[in-house]
């Protein structure tokens, strides 16, 4: 009966659309036959969930059905990704909006009832934003050498957004690379952190780009490098810690990524369906200027790739976790 | 010149007017009803604006903010449920009214408190906000403590009563907010491996089961109705009564605006420690928390001192202070604006507009109050076995819309079960809640201030902002000893005289 009144739903409202819709491929027609859930496990008004709002409304163009979002948040995204794992009603059409935490959640946070790498699909990396390393405008350390030295010799302090954040791992994860001495400073959010990071309190933090894109710019802190592979467009003239090479940080690579995963038993043809809706949605120029005003890249990697991908970052930051000593037995 | 053209042009949009009635009228609704907060509505209507010009955009979001922050204390005042976590303050008092059939006073009271504390927060924002940016950003950790140290003795002028009962409600408090992840290490505490709790326990639901659950079970077991004919609605507030509270209200948005320019403290906090210090200088304390309309007056002018405040260290820094100002920064980017001292140079104009904006809303504010107090007081008139029944349902939906999880609704009534136990004991539930918001701020800027000093105590002592604040600490502990003690002696005194006190 839903799927008559679905059918007729769509023939009636769709009209033209549908008709276009239905020449370009056979497999699009077979899902989505419901409204699709997007599961945001973080609460409103978070990166993650204006990123997901902005890809739902774009999303429910492209594929002629609601994209209804919501929002679940608790124990930094594992208590919605752990309800997804589970299964139930509807979950070939729910999908959830992953990012570090999905990761550096699986290595800190104890007792798991799911497999962050195998009780999933994952279906396309939608946005990476890198890290900036950056000091206060008035710290002697021009370089990431000259400040790796002078940690060798003294402590260092560096600020981070919350326990288990990619702003406190990055900087766990250059303190075991460099093997210098640094104490990380927990804040509530990026928000409470800058102001210790701009009046001086501590020496470094690993920030998100968007944070501290305009403090680089006005000269109130001062860029030594990017935690991204490749230079970033808007910081061109700063290096990457991978270009750095010296003290292991050609290991250094490491980014805030954002994207979308679904249960194990995801329909193949929903894969392949939601690839080719998200392709045309990272195409459109709202989503184009969207990735830039956050200081962000387009994601590249989905399907098997994307699977590798965070195959990797979970045996990554569990070795950090387990380094740092934040990991819980 | 130009300059100003401009601005009225960009302000004197159709657009601007209509973003801030709308935005102030989905406030005050969305803030009355409980676990809807102004947070959610600010959200949600995040996409909305990204269609829209730049000015209007931002303006409906603050008008949403704005109106949210008054709203919230419509149903703290009318059915004990704080619609809003920074409201809780504003029921101590405003329930009590509403019970003695003076709902439409306390409501009244609380929207001109709101009013002018928003103006005054306004005045703060366009005049001083380079000063109180920079004061923002030597605020550190330290200070901070220093800070969370002297509003931890607001519970000695909260306790109401017994010094014994403030305490342990206090430390009742404090207890209950370590449950979650440690700040530093990330380990579990007090969670016995519940995912629900390592969080930390929800604040709405904690707030609704406190407050609004006990008043039904009290119905409940009383079984008497105790019907008001009082005409509930009642009248409003007279001029020489706000006149009375305008002290107050003015002190009130002057530490609304100090705290709010701090990022990181919040309006809840602001409210409390306002009403106290109502409290304190009042020549009748004792009135306070039994319907005292002072009360409500300073705790609203508190927590919307908060909110012109809080866009202080977001326009004149790029800092958010609260996750509704983290979310107005977001509605910035996509519009290609980034706030901090940049802004202001190369976009004057607007900020000027916004400037405009924002003191229009103020005035929607009272118009958009008044007529949502005609309708909201006639709550005050329905018989209670039919409005409880109702209460109860949008305390169980509004626990649950926090987190989409059932989980808070157990919460909810587990905490209406302890507040319950409270009433019957005589426990104030103020402490428990003071203990409970500031008890992780004491610990977490405690251990960040050891962590940036290397476990050097000398940090604790290292500049005028930190000796101000321990020289009120300190004070604030004197002037309550000195209290305490004169009126046991009075009280010896009124013993050994015959006839007194009769």
């Amino acid at each position: 009966m839903k799927k008559i009144l679905n059918a007729l739903c769509t023939a009636t409202c769709g009209g033209a659309v549908a008709l276009s819709l239905s020449v370009s491929t056979a497999q699009a027609q077979d899902w989505p036959t419901d409204d699709v859930r997007l599961v945001v496990p973080y609460a409103p008004g978070g990166t993650t969930d204006v990123l997901s709002r902005r890809v739902a409304d774009l999303l429910q163009e492209e594929l002629d059905t609601n994209v209804v979002v919501e929002n679940r948040p608790g124990a930094g995204s594992t208590v919605a990704t752990g309800r997804l794992a589970r299964g139930g009603r509807d979950i070939d059409h729910t999908i959830l909006m992953a990012s570090p935490g999905h990761t550096i959640g699986a290595a800190i946070y104890p007792g798991l009832t799911y497999d962050p790498v195998e009780d999933f699909v994952f279906i396309q990396n939608m946005i990476d934003i890198p890290n900036v390393m950056v000091v206060p405008a008035d710290s002697p350390y021009n370089s990431v050498l000259e400040f790796v030295e002078a940690a060798k010799e003294q402590n260092m302090t560096f600020s981070h957004s919350g326990v288990g954040s990619s702003i406190h791992m990055s900087g766990e994860l250059f303190k075991t690379l460099t093997e210098t001495n640094m104490t990380a400073v927990p804040f509530a959010g990026s928000g409470a952190a800058l102001p210790a990071l701009l009046g001086g309190d501590v020496d470094v933090s690993f920030e998100n780009m968007p944070t501290v894109f305009s403090h680089i710019q006005s000269g109130d802190l001062r860029a030594l490098a990017v935690t991204s592979a490749e230079r970033s467009e808007f910081l061109p003239d700063v290096p990457t810690l991978k270009e750095i090479g010296e003290y292991n940080l050609d290991q250094f690579v490491t980014t805030a990524w954002f994207g979308l995963i679904a249960h194990h038993s995801f329909p193949e043809e929903a894969t392949a369906a939601m690839q080719k809706a998200l392709q045309e949605v990272m195409e459109r120029e709202e989503f184009t200027s969207f990735v830039e005003q956050l200081g962000a890249e387009k994601g590249t990697i989905a399907g098997d790739e994307f699977k590798a991908f965070i195959t990797d970052e979970v045996a990554r930051w569990d070795e950090v976790a387990t380094e740092a000593g934040i990991r819980q037995e | 010149m130009e300059n100003i053209t401009e601005v009225l042009q960009l302000f004197l949009a159709t657009e601007n007017f209509v973003a801030i009635a709308v935005g102030v009228v989905i406030g005050v609704t969305v803030g009355s009803i409980p676990g809807l907060t102004a947070t959610m509505a600010v959200a949600l209507a995040l996409p909305f604006t990204f269609s829209m010009e730049p000015v209007a955009a931002i303006l409906l979001l603050v008008g949403i903010y704005k109106g949210g922050m008054y709203g919230g204390s419509i149903t703290a005042i009318l059915i004990r449920t704080p619609g809003s976590p920074a409201s809780a303050c504003t029921l101590l008092d405003g329930y009590p009214m509403a019970q003695q059939g003076e709902a439409k006073k306390a409501l009244k009271m609380a929207l001109y408190a709101s009013v002018i504390a928003d103006f005054i927060s306004n005045i703060a924002l366009i005049f001083f906000a380079a000063y109180l940016a920079k004061i923002a950003l030597n605020f550190g950790a330290p200070e901070f403590f220093w800070l969370i140290c002297f509003s931890l003795t607001i519970i000695i002028s909260l306790a109401s009563g017994s010094m014994i009962k403030g305490l342990i409600a206090a430390l009742l408090g404090i207890l209950l907010s370590l449950v979650g992840l440690d700040s530093v290490f990330g380990s579990q505490r007090l969670t016995f491996g519940n995912y629900n709790l390592m969080d930390s326990i929800s604040f709405i639901p904690l707030l609704i089961g406190l407050f609004a659950i006990p008043e039904i079970i009290e119905f409940y077991r009383k079984k008497v109705i105790p019907h008001l004919r009082a005409k509930a609605s009642g009248a409003g507030v007279s001029f020489s009564e706000l006149k009375g509270s305008l002290k107050s209200i003015v002190r009130g948005s002057l530490i609304g605006v100090i705290i709010g320019a701090i990022p990181g403290t919040g309006a809840t906090a602001a409210a409390f420690i306002s009403y106290s210090d109502a409290k304190r200088r009042s020549p009748h304390p004792e009135r306070f928390g039994k319907g005292e309309v002072e009360g409500v007056a300073a705790s609203e002018a508190g927590n919307n001192g908060v909110a012109g405040a809080t866009l202080i260290p977001l326009l004149s820094l790029g800092i958010p202070g609260d996750v509704i100002t983290a979310i107005i920064l977001g509605a910035f980017m996509v519009h290609g604006l980034t706030p901090g001292p940049l802004l202001f140079q190369e976009n004057l104009p607007l900020i000027y507009a916004l400037f405009l904006g924002i003191m229009l809303s103020s005035v929607i504010l009272l118009f958009v109050g008044n007529a949502a107090i005609r309708y909201f007081s006639l709550i005050a008139d329905i018989p209670k076995s039919i409005l409880f029944p109702i209460v109860l349902m949008f305390c169980v939906y509004g626990a649950y819309a926090v987190n989409n999880d059932t989980f808070d609704v157990w919460l909810m009534l587990a905490f209406g079960v302890l507040g319950y136990v409270f009433n019957r004991t005589g426990i104030p539930a103020a402490p428990f809640l003071i203990g409970f918001i500031l008890g992780p701020m004491f610990e977490d800027n405690l251990r960040r201030s050891l962590l940036i000093g290397s476990n050097d105590l000398s940090i604790f002592v290292r500049g005028p902002i930190t000796w101000f604040f321990i020289a009120l600490t300190l004070g604030s502990i004197l002037l309550a000893l000195y209290r305490f003690i004169t009126s046991r002696q009075k009280a010896k005194q009124s013993a050994s005289e015959p006839g007194a006190g009769a």
